[in-house]
C-alpha cells in the first residue's frame, strides 16, 4: 500500500523566492521544581521567599526564590515575607510581546520590600505609579494564571 | 554584597599576540526573504576573503584555516537547531572543528572572544568567526516574545514579554537618580539614525529631529520607539589570525589588543549594592558623594560592562579611554542603555554620563566618535552578527577604508540602494585605537575588545 500524506500542505506566501508558512502549535511541560511552594503559597495569599540559614552568607531573603543560597550553594529555607513593599522603579507597557496575558496600558514596577535584598519585578493592578510609593500585594486567586501573574501590588 | 577575592580580577593575558585581517558584512534587513541564512553567511565571509585585501583567493585561505567559531543568539528564530553546523557545511570549512557561542545579545562579542582565545594559545592560527540572525521568520510581536524568553521565564518573561520594559525599568530608576532630561536621550537616537544614512548596510537611516523623539509613540515608558534597535537579518564575519598568518594574509593586520568579558544576574532585581569597581581613570574620591544617595550597581548601571571594561582596559594598558581611544562602537539597543555603558566604560563617572553626548564628545569631531556604523539603533541588531558587526565596522575604520565600504555607490547598488545624496565621510582621521562593546540581557555578559593598530 502506498503511503498516504496524513499532514497539511504549507501555505504559500511568495513564489517569487518562494516563501511558505510554517505553523507551530503545541505545548511545553514545564514544571517550577523546588520553587513549587511559591506558587502554591500564592493560593493562599502568602508571600513566600527564601533565606539561606548560614550566618555568614546573605541574611536577606530572596524574592523570587532560590532553592539554593547562591553564595554557599546549600539548600535554603522558605520564609514568610510582608505583604508590603514601595516602588523602586516602573514603566508602563503599551506595546507588550505576543504572549502577554494582560490589558494595556500596563504598569511595570519593581518593588522594595524590608528584609529583603532583590528587588521583584511585579505589576500594579490599580492606581498611578510612582517611584516610593507604598504598595500591598495583591494576589489573583480567581481565575488564577499559575504564573508570575498571580502576584501583583496595589497602592498601600 | 559581593566581594571580590583573590583570582576574580586577575588580567587576562594572551600567550601569542591575536590580529585581525578582515572583516565581511550583509546589509542588514527587517526581512531577508531573497537569501537563505547560509547565503548570507556566505555573502559575508565573501567579502572578508576578497575585499580586505587579502593576499590569498578564497579557496587558498580555506586551506590555511584551522577552527571556526559561530554566532547565533536564539535557534528558535531561525527555527533551525544546531544552524551552525548547517552554515559550517554550506561554507565548506568541514571537517575543521568548530564551536558555537551563546552569550544572548552579546553573543557576537563573545564568539570574537571563544577565536582569541583559540589564537593567543596557540590551538588554532587561522579563525573565521561567523554570525548571524534571522529574525523574519515570525511577527515582530512574535520577536519580542522570543527575546523576551531570554528573560527569566518563571519570574519575568510574562511581565510583558518585552525586553525595552525590563530596560524602561531601569531608565526610569536611572533618570530620577541622575535627572537626565528626554531631550538629552534623543540625541543619541538622532545622531545613531543619523550616521546609519551614511551606511549601505543600515536597516533604519533617519534624518530625525528632537521633536520627532520627544513626540514619537511610547513603546515602554521613558522609551519611544525611535529610541529602540532595530530587529534585523543579516551576517557578519571577522577573521582572527596569529602573528605570522596574519602578515602571510593581509598588509595591514589590526592587533585585538584586548577582549575580555563580564557578567551579572540575569534579572535586575537581584542585584545586590557593593562598592565601585574602579577603573584606572578613578579613585575612591570620585564617588563620594554619588554613594551617599544611591546603590551600585543598582538599576542604573552594569556591573558586567564594568567587569569587561576593568579586565580589557588593563590588558590593553589603557589609562584614559576618552583619551585614548579614537572611537568606539556602543550596544546601543536602547538610548538609556547607551548613556548607562558611557560610565561602566569610564568615558564619565557614574552620575555623569550623559555629559558625554551633551558635550558633544560622542560625534565625529568630538574626543571619541561613537557607533559612527549607526550602531544598533540606526544600522542592525541581527543579535548574532551584532558584536561582530561592530568590530568589522572598527577594524575599518582603523584601516582607514571606512570609505571602501560605506561611499563606493557600487556598495550601495549591490544592495539595491542608491548611495544617498547627503552621505557622511564618517572616517576618523588617524584612527589608531578604538574598542566595542557586546552587551546581553538587562546586562547579563558584556565583552569589550580593544583593537589597535600595530
Amino acid at each position: 500500500m502506498a503511503v498516504q500524506l496524513i499532514g497539511n500542505g504549507l501555505e504559500i506566501l511568495s513564489d517569487d523566492r518562494l516563501v511558505i508558512k510554517n505553523p507551530k502549535h503545541w505545548f511545553h511541560i514545564h514544571s517550577y521544581g523546588q520553587l513549587t511552594p511559591f506558587f502554591h503559597g500564592l493560593r493562599e495569599k502568602k508571600l513566600l521567599g527564601t533565606r539561606c540559614t548560614d550566618p555568614h552568607c546573605e541574611t536577606r531573603a530572596w524574592l523570587p526564590p532560590r532553592a539554593h543560597c547562591p553564595d554557599c550553594l546549600q539548600p535554603a529555607e522558605w520564609v514568610e515575607l510582608p505583604q508590603v513593599g514601595k516602588i523602586f522603579t516602573h514603566t508602563t507597557i503599551e506595546y507588550p510581546g505576543a504572549l502577554f496575558k494582560l490589558s494595556t496600558p500596563c504598569p511595570l514596577i519593581s518593588v522594595e520590600i524590608d528584609g529583603v535584598c532583590t528587588k521583584p519585578m511585579s505589576y500594579l493592578l490599580e492606581g498611578e505609579p510612582k517611584i516610593g510609593l507604598p504598595v500591598r500585594a495583591w494576589f489573583r486567586i480567581d481565575n488564577p494564571t499559575n504564573t508570575i501573574l498571580d502576584l501583583a501590588w496595589v497602592p498601600a | 554584597m559581593i566581594t571580590f577575592r583573590a583570582g576574580n580580577l586577575r588580567i587576562p593575558r594572551f600567550e601569542k599576540p591575536v590580529y585581525v585581517v578582515a572583516g565581511g558584512l550583509t546589509d542588514f534587513r527587517k526581512r531577508y526573504p531573497e537569501k537563505t541564512t547560509s547565503e548570507l553567511c556566505a555573502d559575508a565571509l565573501n567579502m572578508a576573503v576578497h575585499e580586505n585585501d587579502l593576499k590569498v583567493s578564497m579557496k587558498e585561505f580555506k586551506g590555511l584555516a584551522n577552527f571556526c567559531v559561530y554566532s547565533q543568539f536564539a535557534d528558535h528564530f531561525g527555527d533551525q537547531l544546531l544552524a551552525a553546523a548547517k552554515v559550517h557545511d554550506y561554507l565548506g570549512f568541514d571537517p575543521l572543528g568548530n564551536i558555537e557561542v551563546k552569550t544572548g545579545g552579546a553573543t557576537g562579542g563573545h564568539a570574537v572572544l571563544a577565536g582569541a582565545l583559540a589564537i593567543a594559545s596557540g590551538y588554532a592560527n587561522v579563525v573565521p568567526v561567523v554570525g548571524w540572525e534571522r529574525m523574519d521568520e515570525v511577527p515582530t510581536k512574535v520577536g519580542n516574545a522570543y527575546i523576551a524568553s531570554a528573560a527569566d521565564k518563571d519570574f519575568e518573561s510574562e511581565l510583558g514579554w518585552m525586553y525595552a520594559s525590563y530596560y524602561a525599568l531601569m531608565a526610569q530608576r536611572y533618570i530620577h537618580e541622575n535627572h537626565v532630561p528626554r531631550e538629552t536621550l534623543a540625541k543619541i537616537a538622532i545622531k545613531n539614525h543619523g550616521y546609519a544614512v551614511s551606511s549601505p548596510f543600515a536597516q533604519n537611516p533617519m534624518r530625525i529631529t528632537e521633536k520627532d523623539v520627544l513626540e514619537n509613540p511610547m513603546v515602554s515608558d521613558p522609551l519611544a520607539f525611535l529610541e529602540c534597535c532595530v530587529m534585523s537579518t543579516g551576517a557578519a564575519t571577522l577573521i582572527l589570525a596569529d602573528e605570522e598568518m596574519a602578515y602571510t594574509l593581509s598588509d595591514h593586520p589590526v592587533r585585538l589588543k584586548a577582549i575580555a568579558s563580564g557578567t551579572h544576574t540575569l534579572r535586575t532585581a537581584d542585584r545586590r549594592a557593593m562598592d565601585v569597581l574602579l577603573l584606572p581613570n578613578e579613585t575612591p574620591d570620585t564617588y563620594k558623594e554619588y554613594r551617599e544617595n544611591r546603590e551600585w550597581p543598582g538599576f542604573s548601571s552594569f556591573l558586567a560592562a564594568r567587569m569587561a571594561a576593568y579586565l580589557a582596559y588593563h590588558m590593553a594598558g589603557i589609562k584614559d579611554p576618552v583619551e585614548e581611544l579614537d572611537l568606539i562602537e556602543t550596544h546601543d539597543a536602547f538610548t538609556i542603555s547607551d548613556i548607562q555603558t558611557y560610565e561602566d566604560v569610564g568615558l564619565r563617572p557614574y552620575g555623569q554620563g550623559r555629559d558625554f553626548i551633551d558635550s558633544g564628545d560622542a560625534y565625529l569631531g568630538g574626543r571619541l566618535p561613537t557607533n559612527l556604523s549607526g550602531g544598533l539603533i540606526g544600522t542592525m541588531h541581527a543579535v548574532g552578527a551584532t558584536g561582530i558587526f561592530q568590530i568589522v565596522e572598527v577594524f575599518w575604520q582603523l584601516q582607514n577604508k571606512w570609505a571602501k565600504f560605506h561611499a563606493d555607490p557600487k556598495m550601495w547598488d549591490r544592495f539595491d540602494k542608491v548611495m544617498p545624496d547627503d552621505i557622511e565621510d564618517l572616517q576618523v582621521k588617524n584612527a589608531n585605537r578604538g574598542g566595542a562593546i557586546s552587551h546581553a540581557g538587562t546586562g547579563s555578559h558584556v565583552s569589550m575588545a580593544i583593537l589597535e593598530n600595530p
